[in-house]
């Protein structure tokens, strides 16, 4: 008996959590899966479709469209990114910068600003007709463009705005594994005669790649999350340019089409562990760093 | 003690295993399958009780704002002829969360004010409330009972009727000799914004709305004149047609003739063209009427409301633009409470007096849209009045006519809004020339067909 209660006791302890991720995790994971070979509008019964959602999405030129979308942010999001995070963290890593703490602030703030607020204020800002960027541009004998409105920029400022907000994470992110750099090899570099450009291709940028690795996986799966930015600023317009892989997603839930919208979600799912796995790969550092 | 690890191959027949299952419908046992028994919705009878009879509490949802506040009065009358009923009346973000409510099941209100194009999609979640409104039926707008109406049964207490109008600028028509009484048809509506362009070439003098939402509801107002809609009873869809290729061949026109200010629906650069005269006439809903009374500077107490042309001589003078209703959910806690609330609101007049007529919230009285029972809708009895910002126009009158003449319609169906991306998005090219009207009528139907229809 009393064997047998030692045994149960560890078990006693992480019951909670298995019973809490059990149910708020488990669970409706297996049943999002369940409802992916389902066809269920949220009325009446649901009907067993087996593979008809996926086969549906799979031929079907707008969730292509949506995932072009979100694959052309992704190419003007992340590469930038990495390489204005890298310079930001570089440059906030300078013991000798001034006003240090000033610049933190500036680029941790857009992070902690809800996104809700920020989408607002790009509306007002890229407006067609009454924007202050066109404002500027007609100051200097440019022609209005239309940020929110054509479809060759709906996606730039969409980025921009995605970029504004978060690249102050990056930072963060690249700063911590810059900081877990030892001194010491700058020191020895330096007495070798490297240059500062040449420290920071041959040891910054090495030392740095899981860091690198990471956030382009994060990044990765936020972009192809992408939901509020083009759900204000755009509504995913226009003709659609804006309809990222997450909008499109939102799109089969709010119109009840639950069994389309689970077998998109388990598609992304598959999508974006395809697409991060690629990126550990290409970043993961050689052999002999560390 | 020491772990192992899951293998990748190890993982990997678990995913296949998971993936087998899956694909024969195993997994169906693992879990309670979704949706309803499928067993008929309820049908709600008359209440036992009413009037100081009547016991209970009940929780209803508006949605926020002004609109609130003036059923809130309301409910103040109906508590002052029902004292027993409690009535929670709750602000909500309905759009968002009222159709995850009736499916969850859970925490579902006694009642709940809806978009007449959400409810035919969600009915059988829904009262049928067939036989509580059979005697109120005859003295309904048709329009507003049509599109109530699923499998000949009906699921929403009609409330607003949104007539069609056309608004326009009395001082220009007056200045280029247009009596807007000569204004019968939408050919005439042409003829007298050539005319206009003509005296002023800066103007452009059809409003055309810039976006795909509302555009595609505007599209359905001009097609619900002509007596059709995007689908049939049956849920065929009617795109292809006489009637809406007359309507994209006008839009065409106007475009091709440089008569239209293409603008989105009074944001800033629509404002500022409704103010600086360059637009002289918006074809719109009754609830344009806020434009003037609110946010117009320039020109307030310039425009009016007159009856919309018509497609063809002696047609009908107005179509439905939007409208709400009230529904009753299957799972309600007290729906013969929440039944008594809506008659009263909708068909005893001190309710629809108490919603429609001079209030702490809109003085004048709510002239957004106009009642949908006859009785209430009587040209000759005003419930809001004249508006200044009309120039004392009785609006009122202009509108409860209108509203008469707005043929029935067919149940808006469930993936209307979805269609936006197909209908919506091609009409904006058509407006921006882009696309012929065969194109926006081939490539809207295939893709509604393929998309909507067939997985509905």
């Amino acid at each position: 008996m009393r064997l047998r209660s030692i045994r149960l006791t560890p078990y006693l302890f992480i019951a909670p959590f298995f019973a809490v991720f059990g149910a708020f995790g488990l669970y409706p994971l297996i049943y999002a899966l369940q409802l992916s070979f389902m066809h269920w509008r949220g009325g009446s019964q649901a009907r067993w479709v087996g593979f008809d959602n996926y086969l549906f999405l799979l031929t079907n030129s707008d969730f292509w469209a949506s995932l072009g979308n979100s694959a052309v942010m992704w190419l003007l999001i992340v590469p930038i990114q990495l390489v204005a995070g890298l310079g930001g963290a570089v440059l906030l890593a300078d013991a000798k910068l001034r006003l240090r703490g000033l610049f933190r602030v500036a680029f941790i703030a857009p992070f902690v600003t809800p996104i809700v607020a920020m989408a607002q204020v790009w509306i007002v800002v890229f407006d067609q007709d009454y924007g202050l960027v066109n404002y500027l541009l007609n100051l200097v004998g440019l022609p209005d463009v239309g940020w929110l409105t054509s479809t060759a920029w709906s996606k730039p400022t969409l980025a921009l705005l995605f970029l504004w907000k978060t690249t102050g994470f990056a930072i963060i992110i690249l700063l911590a594994g810059l900081q877990a750099v030892p001194g010491g090899v700058y020191e020895a570099a330096s007495l070798d005669g490297a240059s500062r450009w040449r420290q920071f291709w041959s040891i910054t940028v090495p030392l740095v790649r899981r860091s690198m690795a990471f956030l382009v996986v994060i990044q990765t799966l936020a972009v192809f999350q992408m939901f509020a930015e083009p759900h204000v600023v755009t509504e995913g317009g226009p003709y659609g340019s804006t309809t990222t892989a997450g909008l499109y997603l939102y799109e089969h839930i709010t119109a009840s089409d639950l069994g389309t919208g689970a077998a998109n979600s388990f598609l992304l799912v598959l999508l974006v562990f395809g697409l991060s796995l690629v990126s550990v790969r290409m970043l993961r550092p050689k052999d002999g760093v560390s | 003690m020491t772990t192992s690890p899951i293998g990748r191959r190890g993982f990997l027949k678990g995913a296949l295993g998971v993936g087998a299952l899956a694909a024969t419908g195993s997994l169906a046992a693992a879990c309670a399958a979704p949706g309803g028994t499928g067993a008929q919705p309820s049908k709600l009878t008359t209440p036992a009780a009413s009037g100081s009879a009547a016991k209970g509490e009940i929780t209803i949802w508006n949605r926020s704002g002004d609109l609130f506040k003036v059923f809130d009065a309301a409910i103040a009358k109906f508590r002052e002829a029902h004292p027993n009923v409690k009535v929670n009346h709750q602000a909500v973000d309905i759009d968002a969360k009222l159709a995850n409510t009736l499916i969850s099941g859970t925490d579902v209100p006694d009642g709940s004010f809806w978009d007449d194009a959400k409810i035919g999609g969600q009915a059988d979640h829904l009262f049928d409330l067939t036989d509580l409104i059979a005697p109120y039926k005859d003295q309904t707008s048709a329009y507003k009972l049509s599109v109530n109406t699923v499998d000949g049964k009906i699921y929403g207490v009609p409330w607003d009727l949104d007539p069609g109008l056309l608004w326009y600028r009395e001082d220009i028509l007056d200045s280029a000799g247009i009596d807007p009484a000569s204004l019968a048809t939408y050919d005439d509506l042409l003829a007298a914004s050539r005319t206009i362009k003509e005296k002023d070439p800066k103007t452009r003098p059809i409003h055309l709305e810039k976006t795909p939402f509302l555009s595609q509801l505007w599209l359905e107002m001009l097609a619900n004149q002509q007596g059709t809609g995007l689908t049939d009873a049956q849920g065929k869809l009617r795109l292809d047609s006489a009637e809406y290729r007359r309507i994209f061949t006008w839009i065409q026109t106007a475009v091709e003739d440089g008569l239209v200010t293409h603008a989105p629906y009074l944001e800033q650069a629509d404002i500022n063209t409704l103010d600086n005269g360059q637009q002289v006439f918006v074809p719109w809903a009754i609830w344009w009427s806020f434009a003037p009374q609110q946010l117009l500077k320039n020109t307030k107490g310039k425009w009016r409301a007159a009856p919309l042309p018509a497609w063809t001589p002696g047609g009908a003078r107005s179509g439905a633009m939007g409208g709400s209703s009230f529904i009753i959910p299957a799972k309600a806690r007290n729906p013969e409470l929440a039944w008594l609330l809506y008659e009263f609101l909708c068909f005893k007049e001190p309710g629809y007096t108490a919603v429609y007529g001079p209030n702490d919230v809109y003085p004048g009285g709510l002239s957004t849209s106009i009642p949908s029972y006859t009785p209430a809708a009587d040209p000759a009895k005003p419930l809001f009045k004249p508006i200044d910002a009309l120039g004392g126009q009785d609006l009122w009158k202009v509108a409860v006519e209108a509203g008469a003449s707005i043929p029935a319609a067919a149940p808006i169906p469930a993936w209307w809004a979805q269609s936006v991306d197909y209908l919506g998005n091609n009409l904006q090219r058509l407006m921006e020339g882009k696309m012929s009207p065969d194109q926006v009528i081939s490539e809207s139907a295939e893709k509604i067909q393929k998309n909507l229809i067939d997985r509905s």
